[in-house]
């Protein structure tokens, strides 16, 4: 479980996050909306150890992990992919996804084997199939398409075997066809292992269709938080979103 | 698996051996100790150039300061030799081995020091700082005149006593000997480039804020990185000391700092081996170049400018990207 109490974060002057507390049950899969600026990705910046919390505190289960280093959180159980696709230009899907998992075990320290033929190699294949990376397995990465550098970004995060996954923007940059057939593809990623996902996501037909919970982020702060269903019908983001139609722009 | 494992190690295994009896059937067929000679210092400089690229090819960091590690390690070995030590505790016939492994461990110590500070910054910032640190070395080199004969070098010397059956006196065996031991270190230059941790030194190269992300500490893979070019560079040193007998501070101004990065630019810093054929073109130009005319930098300049403009890269990454579009 994911606890985040009273979290609070500015930058300078902005209040990029505002008082958020958010508990999220283990195995579930949420989302999260809001408006560009609204402070989504700061909030997964603070919950990874990314950049520090002016106050309030994170939990993983019992755990305390308030102030821990992004790279403490992940050994944690705490992965993510990113909004602007991070991953390693010159490495082929299979180095990619082997450097990824020997990272998370400490393989990377080690002089004396080749990573060419290393045991990872074989387990990167299992990631890459359940990704749909299996096809492109040895195409390096930057010659990817778009969509396929998205799912690669997401598969290195899975190597990491996370309790959480956060998922930035996973459709980013896509068109309607592509962001569900995406879309689907990281719903079956969460059926198929216990974890408990989070992704940040515009597309409002996505979010009620796949999300169990939803939190509306606004200027820093929740502003309303549920079920598909009572978030339709909260009349603070009718207000703010779905009647009221282009106000988000506001608030940028 | 582990029968692929023991094979690219094996064949790099093979690969060295069979290098290194091609370099000795060399010096048979070529027998001119000019030519020779140019082969053993194209060893020592090509070893001093791909240890840099550690940092520049794999890592990604420019080091301006590199051959702080280079001087450090021929005056170590220099100092070492000169030493009374020797003749009190009787080190006699070891003296040269333990000078070489004495001249890659202080540089190692000196490259963990440096490192600690440097590898906080990226970019330029990293360079001028390593630049900063040869400077400083260069001075204390200048200014410890009673130790390292300040502007002079070492003076006077040192003794060579042979071990093992070796005697770094004979032409041939220094010759086959300094071959084998770039050799050794290059092999083992490979091991690390192909190992697990050289693929990190890529993944830092390729994108340096993801790696916190996957639970991977850069910090220190960089800074061991920095250690191993740092001492390997100090090899390096160390061999160009017993073959010039000697150790000049001109080893630990900036400008020798600057001739790997240009062999690495010549011969190519995405192969591995690029900076030793760096190395080759670097030695020829120097000696043909300067024997013949007086414009070395100046011809070096442009041949410089040719592969960059010209060829877009090293030479042997040329050719490797040209081998496989055919
Ligand atoms: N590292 C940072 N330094 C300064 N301001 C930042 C930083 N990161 C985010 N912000 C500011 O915080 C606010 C929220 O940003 P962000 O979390 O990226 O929004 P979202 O992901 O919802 O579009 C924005 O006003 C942004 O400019
Ligand atoms: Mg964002």
């Amino acid at each position: 479980m994911l606890i985040l109490k009273n979290v609070t974060k500015s930058f300078g002057g902005i209040i990029a996050t505002n008082d958020v507390s958010m508990k999220l049950k283990p195995g579930s899969i949420n989302a999260i909306i809001g408006p560009n600026g609204a402070g989504k990705t700061t909030l997964f910046n603070l919950i990874t150890g990314k950049i520090k919390n002016d106050a309030g505190q994170i939990f993983i289960e019992d755990k305390n992990i308030t102030g821990l280093s992004e790279l403490q959180i992940t050994h944690l159980g705490v992965a993510r992919a990113f909004q602007i696709t991070n991953i390693f230009p010159s490495f082929s899907v299979k180095e990619s996804i082997t450097a990824a998992i020997l990272a998370k075990n400490h393989g990377l320290n080690n002089i004396w084997k080749r990573f060419k033929d290393h045991p990872a190699q074989e387990e990167s294949k299992n990631i890459a199939a359940i990704t749909g990376l299996d096809e492109v397995f040895n195409i390096q990465s930057d010659e990817l398409s778009h969509g396929d550098q998205k799912l690669l970004d997401i598969a290195l995060a899975l190597a990491m075997k996370p309790q959480v996954l956060l998922l930035d923007e996973p459709t980013a940059g896509m068109g309607s066809e592509e962001r569900w057939k995406m879309i689907n593809r990281v719903k079956d990623l969460w059926k198929k292992t216990n974890m408990t996902l989070v992704f940040i996501e515009h597309d409002m037909d996505i979010v009620f269709n796949v999300a169990q919970k939803i939190y509306v982020l606004h200027q820093g702060e929740i502003l309303a938080e549920g079920s598909p269903k009572s978030i339709k019908n909260n009349q603070n983001v009718i207000d703010a979103y779905l009647g009221g139609g282009q106000k988000k722009n506001e608030s940028t | 698996m582990n029968v692929s494992i023991k094979d690219s190690f094996k064949k790099d295994a093979i690969y060295s051996v069979v290098s290194w009896i091609a370099l000795l059937s060399l010096y048979f067929i070529f027998n001119d100790h000019g030519i020779q000679d140019i082969i053993t210092k194209v060893a020592i400089l090509g070893l001093f150039a791909m240890s840099l690229n550690i940092l520049i090819g794999y890592l990604g960091l420019i080091a301006f300061g590199h051959a702080t590690f280079f001087a450090a390690g021929a005056y170590t070995l220099g100092l070492f030799l000169q030493s009374d030590f020797i003749i009190e505790y009787n080190i006699g016939s070891w003296s040269i081995p333990i000078a070489l492994s004495l001249s890659v461990l202080l540089p190692g110590i000196l490259a963990t020091i440096v490192g600690v500070i440097c590898i906080r910054l990226r970019e330029i910032y990293f360079s001028f700082l390593t630049l900063a640190f040869q400077m400083i070395f260069y001075s204390l080199i200048l200014a410890l005149v009673g130790i390292t004969g300040g502007d002079q070098g070492l003076m006077g010397g040192f003794p060579k006593p042979p071990f093992l059956g070796i005697d770094l006196g004979i032409h041939f065996h220094f010759y086959a000997f300094t071959t084998f031991i770039v050799i050794l270190a290059v092999f083992l230059m490979r091991q690390i480039i192909e190992s697990p941790f050289g693929y990190g030194l890529r993944m830092i190269r390729d994108n340096h804020e993801r790696p916190a992300a996957l639970g991977f500490n850069i910090r220190s893979h960089q800074l061991l990185a920095f250690i191993i070019a740092g001492s390997l560079a100090g090899l390096a040193g160390s061999l160009q000391a017993l073959l010039d007998v000697g150790a000049y501070p001109e080893w630990a101004f900036w400008s020798k700092s600057a001739e790997p990065l240009f062999m690495i630019l010549l011969g190519g810093m995405q192969t591995f081996l690029g900076p030793l054929l760096g190395a080759l073109i670097f030695e020829l130009l120097n000696d043909f170049v300067s024997a013949n005319t007086r414009y070395y930098g100046l011809i070096l300049g442009l041949v410089i400018l040719i592969f960059v403009l010209g060829f877009k890269k090293g030479l042997l990454d040329w050719i490797v990207i040209r081998g496989r579009k055919n």
